[in-house]
C-alpha cells in the first residue's frame, strides 16, 4: 500500500455555514453548535487537531523520563521529557494494532512498551524494539524509523508547553500573539516564574466544552448571581465590580476579563498569608509588569486561551476542558504558585482552590449545574432553533494607551465571548490555516 | 508507610460488641444527617481538630509512587473552619442549584472497628456509597473506602476526629460533590 493521505474533512457538514452559526457582530449564537454530532466531529478536526493545546507545565516533568498522559481533542497523547531534555508529545496508540500504550496518568519511564505484542517506544515516541524481531527479517516495509508513535509539534511559552498536530499551523508565538503580554501577568510577575503543585483533579461534566470555555473567557456577569451563595458564605456580601476600572481584552480568540482591584480573586482563598504575600510583592510586580498589569495579578478576573485552557489569576488555577463528545467534557484542574513564593503558601493555594474552584469547591459546584443544563436542553429540536443572545457591550470597544489587543470597557461584558465564538467560526469555516484571519 | 499499613501491623484484639454497635450507629446516624442536609447537626459530630481529607486518586504504575499522597491535589483537605464555610454556602437560600434539593443517599457498609494506642480512640474502616439524584434523570454515584478515627469525647459522646476517603474513581464521574462522604 502506498502512503495514501485520507482526507478526513470531506463530510456533509455545512462548512460554508460556519459563519452563520455565529453572528459575532450582532451577538447571536446558534445552539446547534452545542449539540450536533456532525458539528462536534468537525470541531475535533478543525479546532483540536489544528490549534495549540496546552499539555504540561515544565515543573510537572522536571527529569528525563517523567511523563503524563493527556488528550488533544479526543486523541490520547503521552507527554514526556526525552533523553534530549525536551518535552515530546505523541499519540498514545501503538503503530502495530493501535492498542493504548501507556495506562498511567503520570509517572517515570525509560520506555513505553505495548502490552499486546511488545513493541517498545522511546521517550520521544520513536520505535526502539519489537518482540521476536527476526519475524520481520527481510521484510522491506518494516522500517522502524517510520513506525514511531505519531508526534505533535511542541512549543512553549514561559514554561507552558503546548502541542499541535497541524504542521501548517502558525508558531505558538504567532498563535498567542499579544496575548503573551497578558499571560506574563501570571507567568512572569516574578523572576522565578511559576510552578505547578503536584496532582491534577479530574472530573466529568455532561456539557459541551464551549460553555465552560466561554464562561472563563469573559463571563464575570454570572459571578455575583450564580455564586451568590458562596460569596455571602465567605464575605456576607457581593464583590464590587467597577465598570470604569475593569475590562475585556482579547487577541485571536484568547480573552481575559479583569478588574484592576489587585486581590479580588485571591481574597476568596480564605488565606491571610496569600494576601500578605501579594501585598508585599506589589511594588515588585509593578516594577516588572508596569502599574496596570501589576494590578491584575490577583484581581477579580477569568481568562481562556483558545480553545480550552482556562485560568484564574489570584486563585492560581489552570484548567483544561477536554471534549469527550458534544455533551461531555473532562475537566482537569491544577494549582500553581510563584516558584519563589514561600513554600508554606503551597498548602494555602492548594487548599484555597479546593475550597473554591474544584468540583467540591463552593464556587465551582454551581457552575457545573449551569453548563450541563445549557447543553442538555438542546435535545429539543424547537429549543435548538432559538438563537442565544450574546449581545452585551456591543459598543464598548475602546482605545487604551497601555492594554494590548482588542480592549473593551467594563468586565461585565460579552465582547470576549463574541471573540471566542468568532475565532471558533473562523477555524470551522477555514480549509487551511491560510484562511484563518489574525484577530 | 500509610496509616492503614500501621493499623494492620499492630495487635488488635476484637473490640466489645456493644462498642461496635455504638460506633456503627454513630456512622449510620451521620449518614442520615447528611441525607437530610442537617449540616449543623453533622458538624456537632466532628471533633474540633477534625481533619477531613479526600485526596485525588491517580492511576500510577505499581512500581511508582503512591496513588495518593499528602500535599498533592485533593477534593477536600479540610479542618473545621473550612468545613464550616462549605456548610455556610450550602445553607444560603441563594444556593440556586440546591432548590429543588438534591436527593441524597449515603449507604455505609463493611464497618470494622480496631483499637488504637489511645483507649478513647478507634480506627474505623468502612465503605461508603453516595448516590445523588437531581431533576428527572440526573444521577451521580460516588463509591469510596473510608478510614476514620473515632474518639470518645469528655462528655461521653463519640466524635469524628479524622476521616480519609479514598475514591474509587480517578476521574470523578460527576459535575460536583455537593455533599460530604
Ligand atoms: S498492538 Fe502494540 S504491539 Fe501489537
Ligand atoms: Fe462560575
Amino acid at each position: 500500500m502506498s502512503n495514501l493521505v485520507v482526507e478526513t474533512t470531506g463530510r456533509e457538514v455545512p462548512v460554508a455555514k460556519a459563519g452563520e452559526w455565529v453572528d459575532a457582530e450582532n451577538g447571536w449564537i446558534d445552539r446547534r453548535i452545542f449539540w450536533q454530532d456532525d458539528i462536534y466531529a468537525l470541531e475535533l478536526e478543525r479546532i483540536f487537531a489544528r490549534c495549540w493545546i496546552f499539555v504540561a507545565h515544565d515543573s510537572q516533568l522536571p527529569e528525563i523520563g517523567d511523563f503524563l498522559t493527556s488528550t488533544i481533542g479526543q486523541d490520547a497523547v503521552i507527554v514526556s521529557r526525552g533523553e534530549d531534555g525536551k518535552i515530546h508529545t505523541f499519540l498514545n496508540s501503538c503503530s502495530h494494532r493501535g492498542n493504548r500504550v501507556c495506562f498511567a496518568e503520570v509517572g517515570k519511564a525509560r520506555r513505553f512498551t505495548c502490552n499486546f505484542h511488545g513493541w517498545s517506544y522511546g521517550l520521544d515516541g520513536s520505535l526502539k524494539s519489537v518482540s521476536r524481531p527476526q519475524s520481520y527479517d527481510g521484510n522491506a516495509n518494516f522500517d522502524k524509523a517510520q513506525l514511531g508513535l505519531h508526534p505533535a509539534r511542541v512549543e512553549s511559552y514561559k514554561g507552558m508547553h503546548f502541542a499541535c498536530f497541524d504542521p501548517a499551523a502558525p508558531s505558538l508565538e504567532e498563535y498567542l500573539g499579544d496575548f503573551r503580554w497578558y499571560l506574563d501577568v501570571i507567568l512572569d510577575n516574578d523572576e522565578g516564574g511559576i510552578e505547578f503543585i503536584d496532582g491534577n483533579i479530574k472530573s466529568r461534566l455532561k456539557c459541551n466544552w464551549k460553555f465552560p470555555a466561554e464562561n472563563f473567557v469573559g463571563d464575570s456577569y454570572h459571578a455575583p448571581w450564580t455564586h451568590s451563595s458562596a460569596l455571602i458564605a465567605m464575605f456576607g456580601k457581593q464583590p464590587t465590580m467597577r465598570p470604569e476600572r475593569s475590562y475585556h481584552a482579547n487577541v485571536n480568540g484568547h480573552g481575559w476579563e479583569f478588574g484592576l482591584d489587585f486581590i479580588g480573586n485571591a481574597a476568596t482563598l480564605n488565606s491571610p498569608q496569600i494576601i500578605e504575600y501579594l501585598r508585599e510583592q506589589e511594588a515588585k510586580f509593578a516594577e516588572r509588569l508596569g502599574k496596570v498589569r501589576s494590578r491584575m495579578v490577583g484581581a477579580l478576573s477569568s481568562a481562556n486561551v483558545f480553545p480550552n485552557l482556562s485560568f484564574l489569576a489570584g486563585h492560581n488555577t489552570f484548567r483544561t476542558w477536554n471534549p469527550k463528545g458534544p455533551s461531555e467534557t473532562e475537566l482537569h484542574t491544577w494549582v500553581f504558585l510563584n516558584a519563589n513564593a514561600p513554600q508554606e503558601l503551597k498548602d494555602e493555594y492548594r487548599r484555597g482552590v479546593m475550597l473554591t474552584f474544584s468540583p467540591a469547591g463552593i464556587f465551582e459546584m454551581d457552575d457545573g449545574e449551569n453548563f450541563e443544563n445549557c447543553t442538555s436542553v438542546n435535545a429539543g429540536v424547537v429549543t435548538r432553533r432559538q438563537k442565544l443572545h450574546a449581545g452585551m457591550g456591543l459598543d464598548s470597544q475602546i482605545d487604551h494607551d497601555e492594554l494590548k489587543g482588542n480592549v473593551y470597557q467594563s468586565q461585565i461584558n460579552e465582547a470576549n465571548q463574541r471573540a471566542f465564538y468568532l475565532r471558533w467560526a473562523d477555524l470551522m469555516g477555514a480549509e487551511t490555516w491560510a484562511d484563518v484571519p489574525v484577530r | 508507610m500509610n496509616q492503614s499499613d500501621q493499623i494492620a501491623s499492630c495487635d488488635n484484639p476484637a473490640v466489645p460488641i456493644v462498642l461496635l454497635l455504638e460506633i456503627q450507629q454513630f456512622l449510620y446516624r451521620e449518614a442520615r444527617l447528611l441525607d437530610g442536609e442537617q449540616y449543623d447537626e453533622w458538624l456537632e459530630l466532628l471533633a474540633d481538630d477534625i481533619h477531613y481529607w479526600v485526596p485525588g486518586v491517580q492511576a500510577r504504575y505499581r512500581k511508582d509512587d503512591a496513588k495518593f499522597s499528602v500535599g498533592r491535589m485533593a477534593f477536600f483537605d479540610d479542618n473545621l473552619e473550612y468545613l464550616k464555610i462549605r456548610v455556610a454556602r450550602a445553607k444560603q437560600p441563594s444556593a440556586w442549584a440546591e432548590d429543588p434539593p438534591t436527593r441524597h443517599f449515603h449507604l455505609v457498609g463493611n464497618i470494622e472497628v480496631e483499637k488504637t494506642e489511645n483507649p478513647a480512640e478507634w480506627t474505623v474502616h468502612s465503605l461508603i456509597l453516595s448516590n445523588r439524584h437531581r431533576t428527572e434523570d440526573d444521577e451521580m454515584e460516588i463509591k469510596a473506602r473510608r478510614v476514620d478515627l473515632v474518639r470518645r469525647d469528655q462528655d461521653g459522646s463519640l466524635k469524628l476526629a479524622r476521616r480519609k476517603v479514598i475514591l474509587q474513581q480517578t476521574v470523578l464521574q460527576s459535575k460536583n460533590i455537593n455533599t460530604f462522604l
